[in-house]
């Protein structure tokens, strides 16, 4: 199984062409073209600040670009799209049970049939015993599985994280980021996610784009040359340390 | 720095004594239980500098605690009714009378003429009254007639609003007040005087605290005189006391300034003004220990002073 | 373990009182400004039955007004979320509810509502609905942005977002105005009362002209009971209603 192959039937394909977006009298997007392949898993690298959340959102189509068309194909997907955000956000009136299955609740599956598939996709992330719990008795490492659970439960074509493992501790962190790029293996998506850490980055993606601190240009933009399947070995090979230093290089450099 | 503060304590006891009794520049404090309005005239026309006063008229309204701002010492002279001066006085609260403007009790019940009523008996027969159900007059109308058939609410406070939208709607009223202001908005009233069932204290009493009293004598001495020119002026020419008064209380009309004033004029006339007698006070306390709201009836010396 | 807890509030007023018996008994304060609180538990206890029916027909008013105005308040914040445009044309009005002195309109609620129980519930629903309104408003306006995004991603109509997101969401803030609301609604019923007649408004007007200040501190005394008691109900409600929102006391 290559790269290549993942996804090419089961995730989609983003074409951005001169996006431009300003806030007030700030260019946060300035003409920006990006071609994201089906199945492919991207990180969007750069330091706090510069726009990959707004550009994150313009690509879930949560806000319109000023300027410049953005693609998905195929286009004839309903709601093919998931967002996770850097915070869980679960609804703290629902059980866990409940807040996996709330997308297809809002797309109109009945209860049974989107309790039962939401409790397939908790057991994939390891929640199967805290589904009838409710997110205040839970640990940040799983309210933020719930929500990737949640996430996931409407199988979209598209997913995309912004930071979103930003806010817990190492140890969970490397297992989700371990669990992450086996669900994507096993589904074939499309991934995109922000952040401004180059070890998640590398470790994640097979495709890194560091951008620019103001504008959202790209500085870099690489496929990374490590292998498919990845466990957190990895993080301390050569090939890994190699493209670190790739990124950071692109991250320190002025611009 | 020492000094000064040793000097300064020195003094204060002195200052102390000289507002104590009544000497220059101490600000004498008459609270009213009400707004200005005729029923003070009087005490706006009194001329105190003369009797050597600096007295400071301190309006009221609804439920001002005259009897216990003289009793707490907020004023050094309160406007209270005689039967308050009873009631307060059993609870501790020593004040004592010494001028009633009001020598027959003003209040009464008003009824639209269009029901040709004959007394405040047939006025408890049908309808709806609004009194203030507390006071010794509505308890002493309970007693006698009974409200069985007639539906008592709560005193409206002056609001003529329901008493004018409904024919069958009788209350409480000053005479010289309510029925002229009933009048001016057409309709035609037949008053009927609590006095009417015997029930008649002296009102608008200007009463003192005793310690005051004995403390000094002359002060009050000098009140009451002032009092009683300023009763007297009002009496015989209102019209310049009722401009002033205008300004302090511009919801009435000048004009009907004028008309209040005539009609009360019969209620308070008396020689000399302002007296009170030991038998009006006697029969008043019997009256108030029999309704319940005294349990003793103190000796009318204690209550009022003729100064 | 409520028993507990209400101790250290007990305190205070434990302390107050038996300061203010010996303060009155040893001829500090004048017993006819404030009354002794043996004097007032003793009129309580000799004109129990008196106060308790007005104590009665005051909670009955409270009550029956405070149940309204969450109704209608939340139901009219509901509405005033609706849309910006909404919120500027009627937002005044509801004001209007907050600053009106609503000893000046009682005569008209008596010309309106009759004397007796109507026009108490009418006062005790006018001073209480402002709080319901201006706190659950806040609460559906103020919903967290990345739950209102993740509905718009799936497609939530503004009615769907409305009921599964943004009224659940603002239980917390509905249940503050609520508890303010309970408290406004006593004393708008006593309110009434002294304009309409009947509950312990009447006793504390009746007692005022008598100079039966331990009456009226009876009557006010028996009042603030009937808050707490409104206060610690929505304080149950409360704590049911969002028992799953907030980290259990565990060790």
């Amino acid at each position: 199984m290559t790269e290549a192959s993942i996804g090419a039937d089961r995730g989609v394909a983003l074409r951005l062409a001169n996006v431009r977006r300003t806030f007030k009298e700030l260019v946060v997007i300035d003409d920006l073209t990006l071609d994201v392949a089906a199945g492919e898993f991207l990180a969007i690298l750069g330091p706090s600040g510069c726009g990959k959340s707004t550009l994150l959102r313009v690509i879930a189509r949560l806000n319109l670009p000023d300027h410049g068309t953005l693609d998905v194909v195929p286009s004839n997907t309903k709601f093919q799209t998931a967002y996770v955000f850097q915070e869980a956000h679960l609804l703290p009136w629902l059980t866990v049970l409940e807040n996996a299955a709330l997308p297809l609740e809002l797309t109109g599956v009945s209860q049974p049939e989107r309790l039962k598939r939401a409790s397939r996709v908790l057991a994939e992330v390891g929640l199967s015993e805290a589904e009838s719990r409710y997110p205040s008795q839970l640990s940040g490492g799983m309210r933020m599985r719930v929500s990737l659970a949640r996430a996931l439960v409407t199988e979209p074509r598209l997913l995309l994280l912004d930071e979103p493992l930003a806010a817990l501790d190492e140890i969970t962190r490397f297992r989700l980021d371990v669990r992450l790029r086996d669900l994507w293996i096993e589904r074939g998506m499309t991934v995109v996610f922000v952040t401004h850490s180059i070890t998640e980055a590398a470790f994640l993606a097979n495709r890194a784009v560091v951008l620019t601190r103001r504008g959202c240009r790209i500085k870099l933009d690489r496929s990374l040359a490590l292998p498919t399947v990845r466990d957190n070995e990895l993080r301390v090979s050569a090939a890994f340390a190699d493209e670190m230093k790739r990124l950071l290089g692109a991250m320190e450099e002025e611009g | 720095m020492h000094l000064a503060r040793r000097s300064f304590l020195k003094v204060m006891p002195v200052a102390g004594l000289l507002a104590a009794c009544g000497g220059k520049a101490s600000k004498i404090r008459l609270a009213l239980n009400w707004k200005p309005d005729p029923e003070f005239g009087g005490f706006y026309a009194a001329d105190f500098a003369k009797h050597g006063l600096d007295v400071e008229i301190l309006p009221g309204g609804a439920g001002t605690p005259t009897v216990q701002m003289i009793g707490a010492g907020s004023a050094e002279f309160g406007i209270v009714a005689a039967d308050e001066v009873l009631m307060a006085r059993e609870k501790g609260n020593d004040v004592v009378a010494i001028f009633a403007v009001f020598q027959n009790n003003p209040m009464g019940i008003m009824a639209h003429a269009s029901r040709k009523l004959k007394s405040i008996e047939d006025v408890l027969k049908s309808g709806t009254l609004a009194i203030q159900s507390g006071l010794p007059y509505a308890k002493l109308l309970k007693k006698k007639f009974g409200f069985d058939h007639v539906k008592v609410v709560p005193s409206t406070g002056g609001d003529l609003t329901a008493f004018l939208g409904d024919e069958n709607f009788a209350q409480q009223c000053f005479l010289m007040d309510e029925p002229l202001h009933a009048k001016r908005k057409g309709v035609e009233v037949t008053v009927f005087p609590v006095s009417d069932i015997g029930y008649n204290p002296y009102t608008t009493v200007l009463a003192v605290s005793g310690s005051m009293l004995s403390k000094s004598p002359d002060m009050a001495k000098n009140m009451v005189n002032a009092v009683r020119e300023g009763w007297r002026t009002y009496q015989d020419n209102p019209a310049a006391t009722n401009e002033r008064m205008h300004t302090l209380n511009p919801t009435i009309e000048l004009a009907n300034y004028g008309e209040t004033a005539a009609a009360q004029r019969g209620l308070i006339e008396s020689n000399p003004l302002g007296k009170m007698t030991k038998e009006r006070w006697d029969t008043l306390a019997a009256q108030l220990k029999d309704l319940g709201d005294i349990t003793q009836a103190p000796p009318a010396d204690q209550c009022f002073r003729d100064l | 373990m409520n028993i507990r807890k209400a101790i250290p509030a007990a305190i205070p007023f434990v302390v107050v009182t038996l300061s203010l018996e010996w303060l009155v008994r040893a001829g500090w304060i004048k017993a006819f400004l404030v009354p002794p609180p043996s004097a007032v538990f003793q009129t309580m206890w000799r004109d129990w039955p008196e106060l308790f029916a007005a104590l009665a027909k005051t909670s009955t008013g409270a009550i029956l007004g405070f149940v309204l105005s969450a109704i209608a308040g939340i139901a009219f914040a509901i509405f005033l979320s609706s849309s910006r445009a909404i919120q500027e044309a009627f937002y005044p009005y509801a004001v209007f509810f907050q600053t009106v002195p609503i000893i000046a309109i009682a005569p008209l609620l008596v010309i309106w509502f009759g004397y007796g129980m109507r026009t108490v519930v009418a006062a005790a629903f006018i001073v209480s609905i402002f709080p319901v309104i201006a706190n659950t408003l806040d609460g559906i306006l103020s919903t967290d942005p990345a739950l209102r995004d993740l509905f718009r991603l799936y497609g939530a109509s503004p009615a769907t977002t409305l009921w599964k997101l943004r009224v659940p969401a603002a239980l917390p803030q509905i249940l503050t105005g609520l508890r303010i609301a309970g408290g406004l609604a006593v004393i708008g019923a006593i309110v009434g009362e002294f304009i309409g007649g009947q509950g312990l408004g009447s006793v504390i007007d009746i007692a005022r002209t008598q100079q039966r200040t331990d009456k009226v501190f009876a009557a006010v005394l028996l009042a603030s009971v009937l808050g707490l008691v409104l206060f610690g109900l929505i304080n149950i409600l409360s704590r049911l209603v969002l028992r799953n929102w907030h980290v259990s006391e565990q060790n």
